[in-house]
């Protein structure tokens, strides 16, 4: 009995003291679908025989599965689960296969899923891939069993191309040289684009001019919401598709509408309701047409020749109303005009005045 | 073994040399379809998210960072008609200077008014429905009835991502659930709107998840494709009709009058029975993961013997799919088989156009998906497909046209028809498996004098299933085998007896 009890009081020891003394070499990976056919994480490193769970989350918006394959062995695999055809789904498009290793199921969008297994006693890099069909081609990563180092990411022959650079880019479905150029022609401003932008309404219009000036204008809310000096957009993020993003303003705000809609009808406190018909592109600039309370009013927006500011020209040739500019001191800009009065921010014009005035707005 | 090689070279090679004298006496082309790829110019991103033809035969196409550019298939040149629009995925030619496209914000009218080749005038058409910001907020069409009415299609918003601080249209959670289901928090999200030629945009159909298709049938009939997710099993062709509604919850809450709460906490019975079935599902990975838009084959003859049938894009695979229907007690319903597989055709195939010599151009799409980008046309060389021509349910079973006289002994084979029955779960979750897959016997088999219609009677003939069809080596009468062996029959209505 006290033998028995040292014994094990030994033991218990002697597994401390090991277990003290070598490092555990268990490891927990997160490995995420995201949108793009890409897995979030494209490698990572167990020592062999280490125990590995994988949590396996599909942030993404179609389903995808993960597999783990022996070296080398990732298309075959691939080919294998496309060949399943009608029985693919049933076997979550996983073959039978002895170059499987193991597996986690196809998740539906938001699912999430743990595997945990004992890495293989042989070194080497062990592909993890996606075999939902038309995915395995682009989606996977690696899994490197080994007690080296592994290679540089960007000279990692095992990893999506896309993804050696390092960034969590997303997949575009381009080749690299297309990410240069944007189009097929030169974009000489004044130009415009449809887009997503921050501080918008979601049916926004981008509008680069000369003097390196440029405008959000709001076909939601017919009216210009900011504009900025510098660059005109990046949107790379946007163009990538299948996510929520915006086009990145590559400049300095220096204008910012804080009114409701510049333009009143009649009295300078009331808010007209609006309506956006379109555009007219003259000399390349766009010409906004809309109504505010049914009138028609046109705007054109160009850049001062000495790149401080903007002009804006509005034609309401048909108003036999009083019509109001109303202003914010606080938005950034002076204000001056071809026609009408100023009272405080406040300008007001005659409905012969109205037909065809400018409005000038300079940095402050 | 060396004796056996040197045999089968030798077969080979009598088989080389017999390929060569065909050609080159005969001119017989290999295949019924050819497919081509066109040159697009440098430095476009070419993910088509329309494609027509104007009158004078050439080639407009949208792009989805926005340009629309126009090729001469004469002179192989490109050039840009308009830029800057958002995500256009739809178009209508409405003369060589005019087109209606619908983009994200709006459907526009774009016109090049002083007939330098570019347009210069963008006027609303309508922008009278909802948008968020949500990615996947896509919007389809417009196709036009005989009537002069426009259709347009409008996305679910994905929980993939969010709704913006700003929104266009009145703002309304009960479109959402707590769940992953896509959703409609703005009017009429999951709807297919209907345009009059008067200017008014009606709510049409509803129950919609990302329906990225549309067209007509010969009739004039309106088909919608839906793709296979949250309440939708598998992806489907609906035949659309007013006040219909088809299946996706969340756009119920746009519809007039409606006072039972989130559509989300309505039972599945109750949902089901308010549903209308589409008329052809397209079983996923089977035969279509992500079809887009349906076309209707009006080349008379140009295209093949396909005529009045529809040619449906799939994204996700190199396939085209064709689908072939008929009235059965007052709905319409059919089948549906893979046309194209391969042979050069690539992926993310988007949208379809018949040119006037009556190739079939296909513009692709990658987007974020599966897929690819560029445009690809296909084009019959002449050479009459060894196919099924058509699938009709009768009161017995199926007949089966083909497009050439069979040798009798391989159609008359029973064993040579393997059917499968099964359907799909209408749920929440994403996707269904096949359920309750079932064989079902072929007991008699016979063919007509012409050889070309084979009529089978079936052990069991059950409404709301999938009848998938695998044949086995049936050969032409002149040996040749058939191009397909594949087809899936969606049986809606048992056919009156």
């Amino acid at each position: 009995m006290f033998w028995k009890r040292i014994a094990l009081l030994f033991a218990a020891w002697l597994f401390i003291a090991l277990a003290k003394a070598q490092p555990s070499n268990d490891i927990t990976v997160s490995i995420s679908a995201i949108g793009g056919l890409q897995y979030d994480l494209v490698r990572f490193q167990v020592k062999p025989g280490a125990k590995v769970s994988i949590v396996f989350t599909n942030k993404d918006d179609m389903e995808h599965n993960l597999v783990i394959t022996r070296p080398g062995s990732r298309l075959k695999v691939v080919n294998a689960a496309l060949a399943l055809g009608d029985e693919g789904q049933k076997k979550n498009f996983v073959p039978d296969l002895p170059e499987v290793l193991g597996s986690l199921p196809v998740l539906s969008p938001g699912d999430k899923r743990t595997l945990t297994f004992k890495a293989p006693a042989k070194t080497g890099v062990y592909p993890y891939v996606c075999t939902y069909p038309g995915h395995g081609a682009v989606m996977f990563g690696a899994m490197y069993v080994t007690d080296e180092v592994m290679p540089l990411l960007k000279d990692d022959p095992e990893i999506p191309p896309e993804r050696r650079s390092g960034k969590k880019e997303l997949r575009t479905g381009h080749d690299t040289h297309t990410a240069e150029r944007s189009h097929s022609f030169r974009e000489d401003p004044p130009y415009l684009y449809r887009i997503f932008l921050p501080d918008a309404g979601p049916a926004a219009i981008a509008v680069n001019l000369p003097h390196r000036l440029s405008y959000c204008w709001d076909a939601g809310a017919c009216r210009l919401r900011y504009a900025w000096q510098g660059d005109f957009l990046d949107n790379t993020d946007i163009w990538k598709g299948h996510h929520d993003a915006y086009g990145k303003i590559l400049g300095t705000v220096f204008f910012r509408d804080k009114t409701d809609l510049p333009l009143r009808v009649d009295q300078p406190g009331n808010i007209p309701t609006v309506k956006f018909k379109g555009y007219k592109l003259i000399e390349r600039y766009p010409e906004f047409h809309y109504t505010i309370n049914g009138i028609e009013v046109y705007e054109l927006i160009k850049p001062k020749e000495d790149g401080t500011g903007l002009i804006r020209r509005f034609r309401i040739p048909q108003t036999k109303r009083m019509i109001w500019f109303v202003a914010d001191p606080e938005d950034g800009v002076d204000y001056q005009s071809s026609a009408g009065i100023w009272r405080d921010v406040r300008l007001r014009l005659l409905p012969e005045e109205a037909r065809e005035f400018t409005v000038t707005m300079t940095k402050k | 073994m060396m004796r056996g090689n040197l045999y089968g070279l030798f077969i080979a090679g009598l088989f080389l040399l017999l390929g060569c004298t065909a050609k080159k006496s005969e001119q017989i082309p290999e295949r019924s379809y050819r497919v081509e790829t066109i040159d697009m110019p440098e430095g476009l991103t070419a993910e088509t998210g329309a494609l027509e033809f104007l009158p004078d035969g050439r080639l407009i196409a949208c792009f989805l960072r926005g340009e629309v550019m126009i090729y001469d298939p004469g002179t192989k040149k490109w050039h840009l008609f308009a830029e800057g629009l958002h995500d256009p995925l739809g178009m209508l030619v409405v003369s060589r200077s005019e087109i209606l496209v619908m983009q994200r914000p709006e459907l526009t009218r774009i016109k090049d008014t002083d007939g330098d080749g570019e347009a210069d005038l963008y006027e609303t058409v309508t922008d009278d429905f909802g948008i968020t910001g949500n990615y996947h907020e896509f919007n389809y069409g417009p196709v036009k009835d005989k009537d002069g009415n426009l259709y347009i299609a409008l996305n679910l918003a994905s929980k993939g991502g969010g709704i913006r601080p700003e929104v266009r249209g009145r703002l309304d959670t009960l479109g959402r659930s707590v769940g992953k289901d896509m959703f409609s928090v703005v009017p009429y999200r999951g709807w297919i709107m209907q345009l009059t030629p008067d200017g008014r945009l009606l709510p049409y159909a509803m129950g919609f998840r990302s329906p990225n298709g549309l067209g007509f049938d010969a009739k004039g009939n309106l088909l919608v494709t839906d793709n296979q997710g949250d309440w939708e099993g598998t992806s489907k062709l609906y035949q659309v009709q007013e006040g219909n509604f088809y299946g996706q919850p969340a756009s119920l809450i746009w519809k007039k009058d409606w006072n039972m709460g989130s559509p989300f906490d309505l039972s599945i019975e109750t949902l089901d029975s308010m549903r209308t079935k589409a008329a052809v599902l397209f079983p996923h990975n089977i035969i279509a993961n992500s079809p887009t838009q349906p076309l209707c084959d009006e080349t008379k003859g140009k295209f093949g013997p396909f005529a009045g049938q529809l040619f449906v894009g799939e994204m996700n695979a190199s396939r085209i799919v064709r689908v072939m229907l008929e009235e059965v007690d007052g709905a319409l319903q059919g089948a549906c088989i893979p046309f194209l597989d391969g042979e050069g055709l690539r992926k993310g195939n988007n949208r379809l156009a018949f040119a006037p010599d009556g190739s079939l151009w296909v513009g692709q799409a990658t987007h974020g998906w599966a897929g690819d980008d560029g445009i690809q046309k296909i084009v019959f060389t002449g050479k009459p497909p060894n196919d099924i021509y058509s699938m009709k349910l009768t009161s017995k079973g199926f007949d089966l046209l083909f497009t050439r006289p069979l040798d009798d002994s391989s159609a008359l084979n029973p064993d040579h028809y393997k059917f499968e029955r099964y359907y799909y779960e209408y749920h929440s979750k994403y996707g269904s498996d096949r359920m309750e897959v079932t064989a079902v016997p072929v007991t008699e088999v016979s063919i007509s004098e012409d050889r070309k219609k084979v009529s089978l009677t079936l052990g069991s003939l059950r409404a709301g299933y999938v009848y998938q069809l695998n044949m086995g080596d049936i050969r032409t009468v002149s040996g040749d085998s058939l191009d397909h062996h594949l087809i899936c029959y969606t049986l809606k209505n048992l056919a009156p007896a």
